[in-house]
């Protein structure tokens, strides 16, 4: 006991702090550029680059950006909460690429008093006491899995497989489908699931075969959402294929190919930016983005993940805006006038959507965030 | 669940096992000759995997350049070593074991780098690009702690297998590959369709596994070996050095690491990190011939590749859960009908 | 340093740490509360395996489950999360209680690789059962109230993570100095040692594999009320590892370690994280893990024990008194002089086709020296096994003192009244003789792993210790009970087993090959002190290969040859016998 002491005075030297500029906004950025969850972190890291050349200042007030590493685990991502805004000080996060871990953040984001713009499609009921310092920037899981749902229905599908990941994506697609189903959606026949690691999916698949459905929704992420696909191609499933927006990856659709083509799935306008009528409220933003994103990264941008990390930051510089006529930075009052600003503006077009957010719900989109896409040639379609 | 349906499963199941049984003989091989549980094994072959099919879309693969690090400090630590010991004049021998020879077939991929190369030479090159990657760090991580506890090896093997993640997602990226097919037929077995692929997965399996019998059986490297295994102390009076088997080891697991990514590289995508619930299943069956026997490991990866395959069919959530708790019964099975060393347990 | 001065210095520690609130800056105090949070796993972990030497690769799912626990009961069900520590603690005892019961029967490594299979299974339990989430976790957990103070902020949750872990290690400290505390820590000297002293060793292991699980679950109980959110990333299986590290970095061995591995771990991967971007700013993200797992393989191949032991050899040895006397133990009745103690009768033991011991009989008669001889590979130790209970026997019957012992464990045996010794000296080289003697007094003592963890057994061990003093002080090692066993020379070595076993209060005293590698003069000291047992009336049966140390000593001689008896009588008698010097000779030859 007696060498406690030890161990205290090292940890007494550990207190430093280092204080930002006043009057410099500092945004916190969380993204898993390790672990299961880094293939889709990368691309958020991606978008807030892209972002922070899009715009790093508003009116005058230079803003810092403070980024960090979750590595996929929910822990980690709440502990770099904590860090952002106890040590960095931050006046908003942004974050992260696991709805688990989004959600970890969510509850620090409350408990400190922080605003918090998550861009992972997370599912969260607002409980009684109500959710005011959160927002999220993507589509529900749900409304994504409804518009395909939807579009499935218009092509007449009356039942559909279901092969999903062992997690949390995979939990909110397939509940999405059921609730799709209650609503008068195609049924839902199965409800398969593999681990992105698994060798294979040869059993997976025979057991949606065995249920005869007319379609099969892919409720897996990334790349390894191919896998399903070629396997049930390859025991002669002759229906079509349905997805969500976590289908968009170039890699998906490489490793997919001749399986993966014609596969239709929900996503945001950014994916299709250009094939988009000049009218539409994406259009413009939408191509400035592209830009910014080919000029910092040095890839096109052809997910839906950065768009979020975007759009994010979008609606934080609207808020800010609004904030700094009303509070200095690094305050207390600066946050909450930063989270009344967000629920206040009206219409923020992004990429991805039209953004209205309310302190009675997390999300603020509408259906007009989803189009339907689909893979013609190895490339994504519009279908209007 | 029909014939027909548990037919295909059952293929389906021996194919991975046999990609099992390749990996868990290497746990079996290394363990019984250096004590160390080689966790990283996995990486190695989903590494091979990424390494090919880099090479296939032309590009260089971050294989070289990890060689070349791991090399460069292997060959330092040896040749600071040898000098400690007083031993300058070993240092050519040494720079040339630790270095010259895993820098070539490194300096061949990176000359041949953009060029479109044939099939064979491509996994040709990919297996020799592999094959110094364990025993380079065994050499770096594993030698300065070679008399360490059961325990403390395989910790340190714990910690290696997370330091080779970092340096797969740093060296090849977060997105998975799937290269070519080796062989584009595939035939009925009464009235089941089987891929070439698998037939080429079971027969390579096969095949290595009868030239590793030939290897312990024939050779004087290998009996030296199965000496080394049998009785550490007595091989060293025998002359064995303990290091050099040890190197052969890692040198053999490294090959059948790499002919395990070959293989699964075409029927599967594999990540960066692919690879460890790859090695842990094949630990399993690793684990059912009790670590020293390695027909019953053979036997053993199958059947775990078929639990997995019928699991999957089940039950998929919980596959997992089946085939690692499948374990437990044959730890039990193991303890009780295997007398242990009484002295094994102690400090 | 003396006694008060650490009492002193540990004080001040502890109200420096109770006023770091104060003074720290908030993300350090949070930093704190996982520091607190990873050091009551760790201290698990090092009861676990550290003391008792069983590694396991599943604490982080011990965890979990008592987080889920938590979890449904206060988030799901509205419950206080008061309620929800107390179905933590049960589930996760009871789920330890269980596994362990499965498999701690399991040796080494494999024992290590099972606990990896089910901190899986486990995980992918979690993420499966829809009621908790699944792999969405449940999130809404309200925070630990205090009356009607929520623990909200770092500042106060502070209080309770580490008041939890002070009382933790407090227990554990006296937990560790008591008599079930001794016996975990010979676990690793084996099961024929811990057996030998009547200790069932597979309670000692469930028991210490509960206590780790306890802690876990203490650390998953807090982690859900200050994240206030649970999924089941956080408790797989390379947070297990991670918690092995900490563990193994601080020093698995000491009680401290825990609390210096758990902090050095976290705040090592905190600095790493701030200070990549600096170095690398592209791929810092990629290169944390690759730094963090290089450095740790680093430290391990330099310094294996952890940083506690390495700075506690600068640290100046603590003086210790002498225990002080106190009423003695209670002791057994010893059986009248001359009767049968012990009879075995045509005891049998086979290993496949060989015989090792083949149809023996003989007696032991109360407070005599009975020497069982015979050259090498006659079987002696065979016998003394099946004696002990270290074997069973293939055939024929034994009995102690009225008792059927032939199919009794090794420590039934032991608490019957037979004490014995090894013939390759079994002690625990890293206790004190002290400790080592009391090892022996285990089966005169009562208390059990709470009055040992609440210091509620002062009384007893008093007089256990004042009884080991004098033990000591018999055999001549009384001057230094401090010493590291492992530091004496091999004859004290063989005293200090003989006082071990003096200390248990045995009925019959069976010693094997007690002189072999012993000098001279040592031999001379042994037989006196043997002579002297026997005048205050103990049994002492001998198996010993030195005739000639034998044959002044001993009452009676058993002569065994390939297995079978060969001849008994006394000393002369046997030694003049033909077929004793044939099978001697033939032993030479």
């Amino acid at each position: 006991m007696r060498k406690l002491t030890l161990g205290v005075a090292a940890l007494a030297g550990l207190c430093f702090v280092a204080p930002a500029t006043a009057q410099d906004i500092t945004v916190g950025f969380v993204t898993s550029l390790s672990g299961p969850a880094s293939s889709i972190g990368l691309n958020y890291e991606k978008g807030i680059n892209a972002a922070y050349a899009y715009q790093s200042e508003v009116d005058g007030h230079k803003i810092n950006l403070v980024k960090l590493d979750d590595g996929s685990d929910p822990s980690a991502a709440t502990q770099n909460a904590r860090k952002l805004v106890q040590q960095n000080h931050v006046d908003i996060m942004i974050g992260t690429s696991s709805a688990p871990a989004t959600n970890a953040m969510l509850t620090v984001a409350n408990e400190l008093k922080v605003p918090f713009v998550g861009v992972s499609p997370v599912n969260v009921k607002i409980p009684a006491e109500g959710h005011p310092w959160g927002i999220s920037v993507p589509q529900t899981p749900s409304l994504m899995v409804k518009v395909i749902a939807d579009r499935m229905k218009r092509e007449g599908i009356k039942t559909t497989g279901f092969i999903g990941f062992t997690d949390s994506w995979g939990d909110l697609v397939y509940n999405g489908a059921k609730a799709a189903e209650q609503n008068g959606g195609p049924q839902v026949t199965s409800n398969e699931r593999y681990t992105r690691t698994d060798t294979s999916v040869t059993a997976q698949a025979l057991k949606v075969m065995a249920t005869k459905p007319d379609a099969l929704l892919d409720g897996g992420s990334a790349t390894q959402a191919a896998l399903p696909l070629l396997e049930m191609r390859k025991l002669g499933f002759k229906g079509n294929f349905y997805g969500t927006p976590a289908l968009l990856n170039r890699d998906f659709v490489r490793i997919g190919g001749k399986a993966a083509e014609g596969v239709q799935v929900s996503a945001g306008p950014v994916i299709v930016t250009s094939q988009l009528p000049d009218s539409h409220f994406s259009k413009k933003i939408g191509t400035k983005f592209h830009e910014v994103f080919k000029k910092v990264n040095g890839s096109e941008a052809d997910d839906g993940f950065s768009g979020y990390s975007f759009d994010g930051w979008l609606i934080f510089l609207n808020a800010a805006k609004v904030a700094l006529k009303q509070a200095k930075p690094g305050t207390p009052e600066f946050h909450e006038a930063l989270m009344q600003a967000i629920y206040s503006n009206k219409d923020i077009a992004g990429v991805h959507a039209v953004y209205n957010f309310t302190p009675k719900s997390y999300y603020g989109v509408d259906e007009r965030s989803l189009v339907v896409v689909k893979l013609v040639d190895g490339k994504w379609m519009y279908q209007p | 669940m029909n014939s027909q349906i548990a037919a295909i499963l059952t293929i389906d199941g021996i194919a991975t096992g046999a990609i099992y049984v390749l990996i868990a003989l290497g746990f079996v091989l290394i363990f019984v000759v250096t004590r160390i549980i080689f966790v990283p094994f996995g990486d190695i072959t989903a590494f091979t995997a990424l390494t090919l099919a880099d090479l296939e879309s032309k590009r260089l693969p971050g294989t070289v350049s990890m060689i070349v690090v791991l090399a460069a400090a292997a060959a330092l630590m040896e040749a600071v070593a040898l000098l400690r010991m007083g031993a300058r004049e070993r240092i050519p021998r040494a720079l040339f074991y630790y270095l010259v020879l895993p820098l070539i077939p490194a300096a061949v991929v990176w000359l041949t780098a953009g060029m479109a190369l044939a099939a064979p030479l491509r996994i040709l090159l990919t297996v020799a690009l592999i094959l110094p990657l364990a025993p380079l760090l065994d050499r770096i991580v594993f030698r300065p702690i070679a008399d360490g506890s059961v325990l403390l090896l395989l910790i340190v093997s714990v910690a290696l297998h997370f330091a080779l993640v970092g340096i797969g997602l740093l060296f090849f990226g977060p997105e998975g590959v799937r290269t070519q097919s080796l062989v584009d037929f595939s035939m009925e077995i009464a009235g089941t369709p089987v891929s070439g692929e698998a037939i080429l997965i079971v027969a390579s399996a096969a095949f290595f596994s009868f030239l590793l019998f030939l290897f312990f059986n024939f050779t004087l490297y290998g009996k030296a070996l199965h000496a080394t295994a049998m009785n550490r102390t007595g091989a060293r009076l025998m002359g064995i050095r303990p290091h050099q088997s040890g190197t052969i080891a890692f040198l053999l697991g490294s090959l059948l690491a790499a002919v395990s990514g070959i293989l699964i590289a075409p029927v599967n995508t594999i990540f960066y990190d692919s690879g460890f619930l790859i090695g842990l299943k094949a630990f399993v069956g690793a684990i059912i011939g009790g670590l020293v026997s390695f027909p019953v490991t053979a036997v053993g990866s199958i059947f775990v590749g078929i639990l997995e395959s019928f699991a999957a069919f089940q039950s998929s959530p919980f596959k997992e859960v089946i085939v690692f708790s499948i374990l437990i019964p044959v730890l039990l099975w193991r303890s009780y009908s295997f007398v242990h060393s009484e002295e094994e347990d102690e400090e | 340093m003396s006694p008060r001065a650490a009492r002193t210095m540990t004080f001040a520690a502890v109200i420096a740490l109770l006023a770091a609130p104060l003074y720290l800056a908030p993300f350090t105090i949070t930093l704190l509360n996982y520091i607190g949070i990873y050091s009551l796993v760790a201290l698990g972990l090092v009861l676990l395996t550290g003391v008792a030497g069983i590694v396991s690769f599943g604490q982080a799912s011990f965890m979990g489950i008592a987080a889920y626990a938590t979890a449904w009961t206060s988030a799901l069900m509205g419950y206080s999360p008061w309620l929800g520590l107390v179905l933590a603690v049960i589930v996760t005892c009871a789920v330890a209680a269980v596994l362990g019961a499965v498999t701690l029967r399991l040796q080494g490594h494999f024992l290590s690789l099972s606990t990896i299979a089910w901190g899986l299974a486990l995980y992918f339990t979690f993420g499966n059962i829809a009621g908790l989430g699944a792999y969405n976790g449940i999130s809404s957990i309200p925070p630990v109230s205090i009356g009607t103070l929520p623990l909200v902020g770092s500042g106060q949750i502070f209080y309770l993570i580490w008041g939890v872990l002070l009382v933790s290690m407090l227990a554990a400290h006296n937990l560790l100095g008591s008599r079930v505390g001794r016996a975990m820590r010979a676990l690793r000297g084996g099961n024929a040692l811990v057996e030998s002293l009547g200790v069932n060793a597979l309670h000692i292991r469930l028991a210490t594999f509960v206590i780790a699980a306890l802690l876990a679950a203490l650390s998953g109980w807090l982690i859900a009320h200050m994240g206030r959110f649970v999924s089941p990333t956080p408790f797989d299986v390379t947070m297990s590892i991670v918690f092995l590290m900490m563990a193994m970095v601080g020093g698995a061995g000491y009680l401290l370690g825990a609390v210096v591995g758990a902090a050095l771990i976290t705040l090592l991967k905190n600095w790493i994280q701030d200070v990549l971007p600096l170095v690398a700013p592209s791929t810092s993200g990629q290169l944390e893990i690759v730094v963090f797992s290089a450095l740790f393989i680093v430290f391990l191949q330099r310094a294996r024990d952890g940083i506690v032991p390495y700075v506690a050899q600068w640290l100046p040895e603590p003086k210790r008194e002498r225990p002080p006397e106190a009423e003695p133990l209670s002791r057994r009745a010893q059986p009248e002089k001359g009767r049968v103690l012990m009879t075995v009768s045509a005891a049998t033991r086979r290993f496949g086709g060989l015989v090792a011991v083949n149809d023996v009989s003989f007696d032991v008669r109360a407070g005599e020296i009975l020497a069982l001889i015979g050259p090498n590979g006659a079987g002696k130790t065979t016998m003394f096994n099946l004696i002990t209970g270290a074997l069973r026997a293939s055939g024929g019957r034994i009995a102690f003192a009225d008792e059927d012992i032939t199919d009794a464990s090794a420590y039934t045996i032991a608490a019957a009244g037979i004490a014995r010794t090894f013939q390759h000296v079994k002690l625990r080289p890293k206790m004190s003789l002290l400790d080592n003697v009391l090892l022996g007094a285990y089966g005169r003592t009562h208390a059990g792993f709470l009055s040992g963890a609440l210091r509620l057994d002062r009384t007893e061990e008093r007089r256990a210790r004042s009884e080991a003093m004098k033990q000591l002080d018999r055999v001549g090692l009384g001057e230094r009970p401090y010493d590291l066993a492992g530091n004496l020379p091999l004859g004290n070595q063989r005293l200090l087993e003989i006082a071990r076993a003096l200390a248990a209060d045995p009925i019959l005293l069976i010693l094997d090959e007690p002189a072999a590698g012993l000098r001279r003069q040592e031999k001379l000291a042994l037989a006196d002190l043997l002579r002297n047992l026997r005048t205050e009336g103990l049994t002492i049966l001998l198996v010993e290969h030195d005739m000639d140390f034998v044959m002044g000593l001993v009452d009676r001689i058993v002569v065994m040859d390939f297995g079978c008896k060969l001849c008994e009588g006394v000393p002369h008698v046997v030694r003049a016998d033909p077929r004793v010097q044939e099978a001697y000779l033939g032993g030479v030859t």
